[in-house]
């Protein structure tokens, strides 16, 4: 890659002339929202005392990821997903169920065996258990587009809640699953919130690599295409059914991750951290954030964190309807975007 | 196979197409030969895009078979017409919009396959041959801008340039220069020129006669679905049956 | 996106295997050999089953009319739909007629009364606006023109607001409405028969002297008919679907349509109104808190036993419903001009707009009907089973599916495959647990789209 001169020299002429700079800036919604969003958490960390700011990182994260690995297959493949919280909740119940030792006893079911596998053993396995099944339902997912994806979609999730609430065997049902171990390297486990959030933070990294480098390569490119037009591609010697298959399994993947560092953070999951709103929620934050951009993406979740924990601080709503006043203005947001700006607010593709 | 049959670089037996009770296409056999251009002709809903849709895999066929070079389908996948040679353009100009002009060329000179598509990034060689085709249409210094930005005779070069990047043998063009310029129109004229110099198969759909006869070696009518006439350009467009089938009809 | 908006709307194309028709035919002969099986085995249960199914569906099959008669007018799908399903049914809630319901839960609030006379007043003026206006405009000058629409449309506001702020006086507050409405249908009717008797007579004012007594009578009907008892909880019912239809119309009058000029997929449309579902369902959190919430029972709570089946009354008003339900349709899109300009505006929107059809106005109807099936299909699962704040999103989903099974577009695809959803889910759940009933009807619409995509019934 040559130096980027002609990028070098337009930054000098702009620093010559402040006025140009200014006007450089305002046309550049990215870097003022990532400004504002930063700015906002720096406030919010030093309102809410540092405990409550890790928890509220950590969940950060966890969105982050997950939103980040949605907007493979939303953002760059055009397939709008509802479903991706079904691979997260596969990833989460991978890690409780094979780590948790507490014992649990229901009358229908007899006593259900526990594992107890360390952390570190069992996150590859959350992994490959959601890969495997997005490759199940990404072949039969395969042949819908546009709206009927969103309805199969929206099927996937309904399915996979049903069986974390009805296969009571493995899932424990609603009565959910408790104990579930923190990460453990060596004699030293993340018990601490902040070590837990580092470790999540790192993962967050290494996922942001993963897709930045599926989206700078080949590979990505041709995604972006078989979204604008996927019979086009295919007269171009591209199999566009493979790559789809293949990036829906690579997000699927990243989603189980992201499962098993929610369940090991919370240490209790029910099915109901799993239920469709979650993911409508994580839809939202993924065109809020901007379709078809890494950035946009953490833009997004770092505001989805912030609008919740912000709205403790407004007098004029009840703590117990938080959740559901940032729901309010999300879905107020939304219909503004898609009114004015339907590629999020720093997203590169129209819907 | 025959010396015969390998100089066609297209041939058809007896396929079908029917959308409902509309018979698009209806038995057609035809054959292509290598080198030199084929035009299309024929009146509005005689079969022209379906047939160049059929070839090209796009619409799936109701019978018949469809030999690519040499290769006989009953099925044609999309995806395995250049393998066999063969790339298109659409009537309605279909370019990948929302990514920029540079990577709609380099979308197609990239890795085909799933995992080594992955790891690639972009080549020297792949850049010096986008930059090529960009600059032979004359779009080298629009390369950062949307694709859907560009204007209607800019789309209908770049979808051109797009084609040519494949480096097949065979090309189908369908109606590539509707609703062009002049001044657009021999620019692409000179691009297909070009492209006949060199030795390509190139087969095009068009309604502009003045054309078909500039640049056409052979020509294929076709009416309601069937084949009318085929052969030389003059001999064919000065039958009898043709004429009437254009001014009858 | 250009290439995937033509094809099949996003429907599939089928597989051109031949296995697939074997498989498909193999398929649906397991099933039917499975239900034949269990009837075999034991028939009151099966009655049961196949009562309960046809209950369920008779809900689905009135989403499913709804869904399908806006879906294949503007091609997208408008996620408010399952909305306006909670949005009744929390409305026959929150005019809690029933002193039980209300005793327990002070919810009646003023800025929510206040939302809703806002949403009538608009509604009001937009249909004085490009209803009344039009005809008057020679006779009265623009200025008193707007006063007068301005001053009836608050006027509706206020009123609206008014009756939802006293839900206990629901049948005092209603009555004059049921009088007034109740005459003018007489005036209406008069006029026709009026003018078709002697056209030279200026049919207006025979119509206007006729009516005189009719209109007294009719309001005196109104309000024998709104004090009788019991009439509270159905006159509820017509309130709250009267406003998720407003509700309805208002968005597709001051959203969707500046929408949809820019829209350049229906994709758009759908996370739009997927931002209007989310909020929706919030407030209704914050209206009605989280918990499930009953309704009243509404034709009491005795089975009866016909053939070792249990059978509620209710049931079988709600299969009446979607039978009468599917006949108001039937003859609002076959039998009206109205329905006609729908069918055109669904073939072709531009076509129909350049050929004179006011197709703002013919779409903001059919948003408002739309939505006035959901929210009768709410009520039905309301009193059913119970309200719950995420009712609406499944309820439209069921709908959607609904729709898929029967054929997308096609009415009589609509309540086939609503009863036919039922049914399968029903039968579905014989050996499996009930819980699993909406991974059956998912189970259901993915083995349709993969074998049948065009459904039961295909559109033409």
């Amino acid at each position: 890659m040559p130096v980027n001169i002609e990028g070098i020299r337009e930054f000098a002429r702009l620093a010559r002339e402040p006025s140009e700079l200014v006007r450089h800036a305002r046309g550049n919604i990215g870097l003022w929202l990532t400004l504002i969003a930063v700015a906002a958490a720096a406030v919010f960390m030093l309102m809410s005392g540092t405990k409550f700011a890790v928890g509220a990182a950590t969940l950060f994260a966890i969105w982050a990821i997950l939103a980040v690995s949605l907007n493979l297959v939303v953002g760059y493949t055009g397939l709008l997903s509802v479903g991706h919280v079904g691979f997260f909740g596969i990833g989460a119940y991978t890690m409780a169920v094979l780590t948790s030792e507490a014992p649990y006893e229901q009358l229908r079911t007899g006593v259900i065996p526990t594992f107890g596998w360390p952390f570190f053993a069992v996150l590859p396995l959350c992994i490959v258990l959601a890969g495997l099944a997005a490759l199940i339902v990404g072949v039969v997912f395969n042949r819908f587009r546009d709206d009927i994806f969103v309805l199969v979609s929206f099927g996937f999730a309904i399915i996979a809640y049903s069986v974390f609430l009805n296969l009571r065997s493995v899932t424990r049902g609603a009565f959910g699953i408790h104990e579930i171990v923190r990460p453990q390297i060596g004699a030293w486990t993340f018990d601490g919130n902040v070590a837990f959030l580092l470790l999540a933070l790192v993962f967050l990294g290494f996922v942001m690599l993963i897709s930045w480098f599926i989206t700078t390569s080949s590979f990505g490119r041709v995604l972006t295409a078989i979204r604008e037009d996927e019979q086009a591609i295919e007269v171009f010697g591209y199999q566009a059914t493979h790559f789809k298959l293949a990036v829906w399994v690579i997000s699927a993947m990243m989603a189980g991750l992201a499962g098993g560092l929610f369940a090991s953070w919370t240490r209790f999951i029910d099915p109901n951290s799993f239920i469709l709103l979650e993911s409508v929620l994580l839809v939202s934050i993924v065109i809020l954030g901007g379709l078809a951009s890494i950035w946009g993406s953490l833009l997004g979740a770092m505001a989805f964190v912030l609008l919740e924990e912000g709205m403790r601080f407004l007098p004029f709503i009840p703590t117990e309807y938080t959740g559901q006043a940032r729901q309010v203005v999300l879905g107020i947001l939304l219909v503004l975007l898609m009114l004015f700006r339907p590629q999020g607010l720093v997203g590169r593709f129209r819907l | 196979m025959t010396a015969n049959n390998e100089a066609l670089a297209l041939e058809t037996d007896s396929i079908s197409k029917h959308f409902g009770a509309v018979r698009a296409v209806d038995e057609l056999s035809l054959s292509i030969p290598r080198q030199g251009t084929t035009s299309i002709v024929g009146p509005n809903g005689s079969g022209k895009s379906t047939l160049v849709n059929l070839l090209s895999g796009v619409l799936p066929l109701d019978g018949g078979m469809v030999i690519i070079d040499g290769a006989g389908l009953r099925v044609v996948h999309a995806h395995e017409t250049p393998a066999h040679g063969l790339t298109r353009t659409f009537q309605e100009v279909r370019l990948f919009d929302q990514i920029t002009v540079w990577d709609n060329i380099m979308v197609v000179l990239t890795e085909r396959k799933l995992f080594p598509s992955l790891l690639e990034r972009v080549r020297p060689a792949n850049r010096r041959k986008a930059q090529d085709i960009l600059e032979s249409v004359g779009m080298w210094e629009k390369r950062e801008s949307m694709a859907m930005e560009l204007s209607y005779g800019q789309r209908k070069l770049l979808e051109i340039g797009r084609a040519m990047a494949m480096d097949v043998q065979t090309y189908l063009f369908d109606e590539p220069f509707a609703g062009l310029f002049p001044q657009m129109l021999e620019r692409v004229k000179d691009i297909m020129k070009q492209m006949r110099a060199d030795g390509y198969t190139i087969v095009f759909v068009s309604h502009n006669m003045d054309i078909v006869r500039e640049l056409s070696d052979r020509i294929i009518v076709l009416d309601s679905g069937t084949l009318l006439a085929a052969g030389d350009v003059e001999p064919v467009l000065g039958s009898e049956e043709v004429i009437e089938a254009y001014l009858g009809a | 996106m250009a290439s995937n908006r033509e094809g099949a709307r996003g429907l599939p194309r089928l597989i051109n295997v031949p296995g697939t028709r074997l498989i498909a035919a193999l398929l649906t002969a397991l099933a039917l050999g499975y239900i034949a099986w269990k009837i075999g085995q034991a028939p009151p249960q099966a009655l049961q089953f196949a009562f309960n199914g046809l209950a369920v569906g008779a809900v689905y099959a009135l989403l499913a009319l709804g869904f399908t008669l806006v879906y294949s007018t503007v091609w997208f799908f408008d996620l408010y739909y399952g909305a306006a399903a909670a949005l009744g049914a929390y409305g026959v809630f929150y005019l809690r007629t029933d002193p039980a319901l209300g005793s327990r839960l002070d919810i009646n609030s003023l800025p929510v009364n206040v939302i809703f006379g806002a949403v009538v007043a608009g509604v009001f003026a937009w249909t004085l606006h490009t209803m009344i206006e039009p005809r008057l405009r020679r006779r009265a000058s623009p200025a008193v023109l707007r006063t007068g629409v301005a001053v009836v449309a608050v006027a509706m506001g206020i009123y609206t607001a008014i009756v939802l702020s006293y839900p206990e006086h629901l049948q005092l507050t209603l009555s004059p409405a049921v009088g007034l409405a109740t005459a003018a249908v007489a005036i209406a009717i008069t006029q026709r028969v009026a003018h078709s008797v002697a056209s030279r007579v200026n049919a207006t004012l025979v119509a206007l002297i006729a009516a005189a007594p009719a209109a007294v009578l009719g309001a005196w009907c109104g309000y024998l008919l709104s004090g009788a008892p019991g009439a509270g909880l159905y006159l509820s019912w017509a309130v709250s679907c009267l406003l998720a239809g407003c509700v309805g119309l208002a968005l597709y009058r001051g959203l969707y349509v500046y929408m949809r000029e820019r829209a350049r997929s229906p994709l758009i449309m759908l996370v739009a109104s997927l931002g209007i579902l989310l909020a929706i369902a919030a407030l209704i959190v914050i209206v009605f808190q989280s918990a499930p919430r009953p309704l009243p029972d509404a034709f009491g709570s005795t089975p009866w036993n016909i053939g070792g089946a249990r059978i509620k009354g209710f049931n079988v008003f709600a299969i009446g419903v979607a039978l009468a339900g599917f006949a108001g349709m039937w003859l609002l899109l076959k039998m009206t001009s109205f329905g006609r300009a729908v069918r055109a505006i669904g073939d072709d929107e531009e076509v129909s707009k350049v050929v004179g059809i006011n197709t703002t106005v013919i779409i903001a109807v059919v948003f408002f009907i739309g939505a006035m099936y959901a929210a009768m299909a709410g009520i039905l699962t309301g009193h059913d089973t119970a309200l719950q704040p995420r009712m609406g999103l499944l309820l439209l989903l069921k709908g959607w599916i609904a729709s898929v099974v029967g054929g997308i577009g096609n009415l009589y695809g609509a309540i086939v495959g609503g009863f036919v959803l039922g049914l399968v889910e029903q039968f579905g759940i014989w050996d499996l647990a009930g819980e699993w009933k909406d991974a059956i009807s998912f189970g259901l619409l993915i083995l349709f789209l993969s074998f049948w995509p065009q459904g039961l019934l295909p559109r033409r």
